[in-house]
């Protein structure tokens, strides 16, 4: 028993002192920081269940351990107890409902997909994955390749397809994944990004080079931005 | 001949598996003929007695999770530093290796393994002789051994599948994996989930018409009931896979389009293999909460703390199982309305759980509980899987979903669930049954060596993945670079990898130690409860003679209490009919060979092969050992 608690401090310690530098903890857009509320939202509420399976399961075997003084007990016959087994039935019923409303709300918000973010203003850029690759092509037309440029404070909608196998779209600095298809098109937003330069990866495995899929993305200046596009 | 093709620039790993493989062959072989071990082997490839196929399950599903548990290591050394070159294990080459390591261990070491069990100790838990239909319960084994050597093939003939377990398309089409490697995973899978397909019918029957008298649904064992729950998924889920697997068939060897081209779509493939996917992590998941029940029931000396609701909530999660599949696909852009539909449906998962993990430790209040090695694995299981039961109510969280997806945090998740129920259950059970398999009691201080090295190990291995992940660190990546802030927890999950390698060894020196000393122990040397430890260790080909009658869900412990035997009668349901044979053993290995040869597209060869085993098909019907049994006139009677 001691070894284990002994691991949880150790762990609980080296958590608590990396969560500041942790990447998708600390991210640099606003949605990306709705999808860390919902990570340290629900770790909160899952820690309280936690600890108190810890403490339950750690209280229960000290205390009803085998020793050579109970040798001889038989144990009272238990069949159940209906009010405390309600009382675990409503008590998770009412923490996952915490946890569920802001889920849909940032859920509805945030959700990819084929129409999703139609009138939505913002810089467009289209977005092609293929083994193992990424292109870019700006508002204006003009192309990139393993590079994305964007100004900050403007939201960055992406319209997302792949030339071959699935990929998937990850710069976890900003913001969550959304995966690339052959046969449509995905529009993902990022809002707000912060200036900064990020790396952006494939999050879907798609052969052999999967994990050399990477590319660099730079959110700069309004200015700089304007720069970058005449200069391509 | 294209089969040997890639054998040429065979890398080392290859060339070593062959070397080592012949010389291990070659032992195996002086070490049978020597000890006079053909005549056994023999009467294990003809047998139908459910102990017998069980331990053939478990023994098969026990080196494929070596194999597997190998493989993981080479990941493991592969990831351990930055910018890392380990022997070959890289780009393609260690796509293999994951690729093997999770088909491996799902199909072809936690499958096996907990099908063993369910073979092996319910018809003693719920008083039957045997399974209901004990020649189809061989043909279930066999078909599953072919399926994995099929699989195993590939690896020798340097033609491993690389497309990750879950062999997304179009990757997984012909267009982008033309080669043998995928059909390989194709018809290995295919095949001995055909098996599994049988057993699961087997199992179910054998609970719902095998049962002694006076066992009610509501006496019967935890165990017994998880193995009836987990047979009726397994039915709709491997039938789900099933269909999958034969539709990327002929997408790869007939140019169909259901998964590629602008009339097929790559996403109705993710679809029929997650709503296979997310249940079968609850067939691995469910039997292992049966073995914890009556573990833990066993040595805390006391019947389970809310019986009736351990049962409701193993079918509640059984039915909600097949409502949360795309909770793998949030980021496949199926529109707000899904995602959030499907984030919903699997917090509610959480629920039945975490009713079991209450009563599970409602039942040790109280008790008398006795730190054996099959309860130790049960005390481990319990922080351990709510660890992962916790991550896993953060990823159904959808948006957060979006930077948790396919990272190494879902890595570190998954391997926590399965792990901490599973596997734990697993080496549980082969600690618990040991005696109903063998005739012997495994070693207790090795024991705990083994429980202590691994919980440890894994503990070790799989936190820091939590924080990989977090870091952004995507998963099924070979490579990394150092400034990426994966360095140090990487080295970590590297070290805890090998813990759990070496407690393995210990498990062996125990196996080889117990066996040395060849102990051997009566029929009830856990103080058990329940009717499995009324019939001899190791079980005989003739159980329950006479048969119990059972009055209690504890029947045993109820008889101890109140210092009696238990009632016996011979009135009870006819029991089912052993006869040994030959035949499930080749019509099994015949469809293999018919799945090599779809593989290399000889379809002249395929034909026939196929026509043998439509052969025995037809053997097979005009044969009925009950016949023989009750008589002409009664035939089919059982």
């Amino acid at each position: 028993m001691k070894r284990i608690g002994f691991i949880i401090m150790l762990t609980g310690i080296s958590l608590l002192a990396g969560c500041s530098q942790i990447t998708v903890l600390d991210p640099k857009s606003d949605t990306g920081k709705d999808q860390a509320y919902l990570i340290w939202l629900s770790l909160a509420i899952m820690f309280l269940v936690l600890i108190v399976v810890f403490i339950l399961f750690t209280w229960f075997v000290i205390k009803y351990r085998y020793t050579e003084k109970r040798k001889y007990e038989i144990p009272v016959d238990v069949i159940g107890d209906k009010r405390l087994e309600f009382t675990y039935t409503i008590i998770p019923i009412i923490l996952l409902i915490i946890l569920a409303i802001p889920t849909a709300r940032i859920t509805f918000e945030q959700s990819p997909g084929t129409e999703a973010f139609q009138d939505a203003e913002g810089v467009e850029v289209n977005v092609t994955g293929k083994q193992f690759q990424w292109d870019f092509e700006y508002e204006n037309g003009e192309e990139d390749t393993n590079k994305l440029v964007l100004p900050e404070g403007e939201p960055a909608i992406f319209h997302l397809k792949s030339e071959d196998v699935v990929h998937s779209f990850w710069i976890p600095e900003l913001a969550g994944k959304v995966d690339l298809y052959p046969h449509e098109t995905l529009t993902y937003r990022i809002e707000n990004p912060e200036k900064g330069e990020y790396e952006g990866k494939c999050a879907e495995f798609c052969g052999a080079q999967h994990a050399n899929m990477t590319f660099d993305v730079e959110v700069v200046s309004e200015d700089e931005y304007e720069d970058y596009l005449d200069d391509l | 001949m294209e089969m040997f093709e890639n054998l040429a620039d065979a890398p080392s790993d290859v060339i070593a598996a062959w070397i080592f493989t012949a010389i291990a062959g070659i032992l195996v072989i002086i070490w049978v003929l020597k000890k006079r071990k053909l005549p056994v082997i023999w009467e294990y490839m003809r047998t139908t007695n459910h102990r017998k196929i069980g331990t053939m399950y478990i023994l098969f599903g026990f080196i494929f999770f070596l194999r597997a548990g190998i493989d993981s290591l080479f990941i493991r050394m592969q990831l351990i530093s930055p910018n890392n070159d380990f022997w070959v294990f890289q780009a393609d080459k260690y796509n293999e290796v994951f690729t093997t390591h999770g088909t491996m261990m799902i199909f072809f070491a936690a499958m096996p393994m907990l099908l063993g069990l369910m073979n092996v100790a319910m018809p003693l838990q719920i008083g039957a002789r045997d399974l209901a239909f004990p020649y189809l319960n061989a043909v279930g084994f066999w078909l599953f051994l072919s399926g994995a050597i099929v699989f195993n093939i590939a690896f020798f003939l340097n033609s491993a599948p690389a497309i990750g377990w879950t062999g997304y398309a179009p990757l997984s089409n012909s267009l982008f994996t033309p080669d043998a490697n995928t059909d390989f995973y194709v018809f290995g899978v295919q095949i001995s989930g055909l098996g599994t397909i049988f057993t699961a019918l087997n199992l179910m029957v054998t609970v719902i018409r095998h049962r002694a008298p006076g066992m009610s649904f509501m006496r019967m064992p935890l165990f017994s009931w998880a193995t009836l729950v987990t047979s009726f998924m397994i039915l709709l889920a491997f039938t789900v896979l099933a269909i999958g697997l034969y539709l990327l068939m002929f997408d790869r060897l007939f140019d169909t389009k259901f998964f590629q081209g602008p009339d097929g779509d790559p996403v109705f493939w993710q679809h029929l293999f997650w709503i296979f996917g997310h249940p079968e992590v609850y067939i691995l998941a469910i039997p292992a909460f049966g073995i914890f029940s009556d573990v833990i029931s066993t040595f805390a000396s006391k019947r389970i703390f809310g019986y009736a609701s351990m049962v409701i909530s193993i079918i509640l999660i059984a039915f909600l199982s097949f409502t949360v599949w795309a909770h793998h696909m949030l980021v496949v852009g199926l529109g707000p309305m899904l995602n959030t539909f499907f984030a919903f449906t699997t917090m509610t998962i959480a629920v039945p759980t975490g009713i079991k993990i209450f009563n599970w430790l409602f039942t040790l209040r109280g008790g008398l509980i006795r730190f054996t090695t099959p309860m130790l694995f049960a005390l481990g299981f319990i922080p351990s899987f709510v660890m992962g039961g916790v991550t896993g109510v953060m990823l159904s969280v959808s948006a957060a979903d979006f930077q948790f997806h396919d990272s190494h945090f879902l890595v570190a998740h998954f391997h926590y669930v399965i792990l901490a129920s599973t596997i734990l259950g697993i080496f549980s059970a082969i600690y618990y049954y040991y005696p109903k398999i063998t005739g012997l009691k495994l070693n207790e201080t090795l024991g705990k060596w083994h429980f202590w090295l691994f919980l440890i190990g894994f503990h070790v291995t799989f936190f820091p993945m939590h924080i990989t992940g977090l870091n952004g660190m995507p998963r099924r990546t070979f490579t990394y670079d150092a400034g990426e802030g994966f360095t140090t927890t990487n080295f970590i999950s590297t070290i805890g990898a090998f813990l759990m390698g070496i407690s393995i060894l210990f498990m062996f020196w125990n196996l080889v130690k117990t066996h040395w000393e060849n102990k051997k122990v009566g029929p009830d040397p856990w103080d058990g409860r329940t009717l499995e430890w009324t019939v001899d260790s190791p079980s005989p080909e003739n159980t329950f003679e006479p048969m119990p009658v059972v009055d209690d869900l504890n029947p045993l412990a109820k008889a101890k209490n109140e210092n009696r035997k238990m009632e016996t009668t011979n009135e009870h349901r006819s029991s089912p009919i052993a006869r040994d044979s030959i035949i499930p053993f080749l019509i099994s290995m015949t469809l293999g060979v018919f799945g090599i040869c779809m593989t290399y597209e000889w379809y002249i060869a395929a034909f026939v092969v196929g026509a043998v085993v439509f052969a025995f098909f037809i053997l097979r019907a005009l044969t009925d050992e009950k016949n023989d049994y009750y008589g002409k006139d009664e035939g089919g009677a059982s």
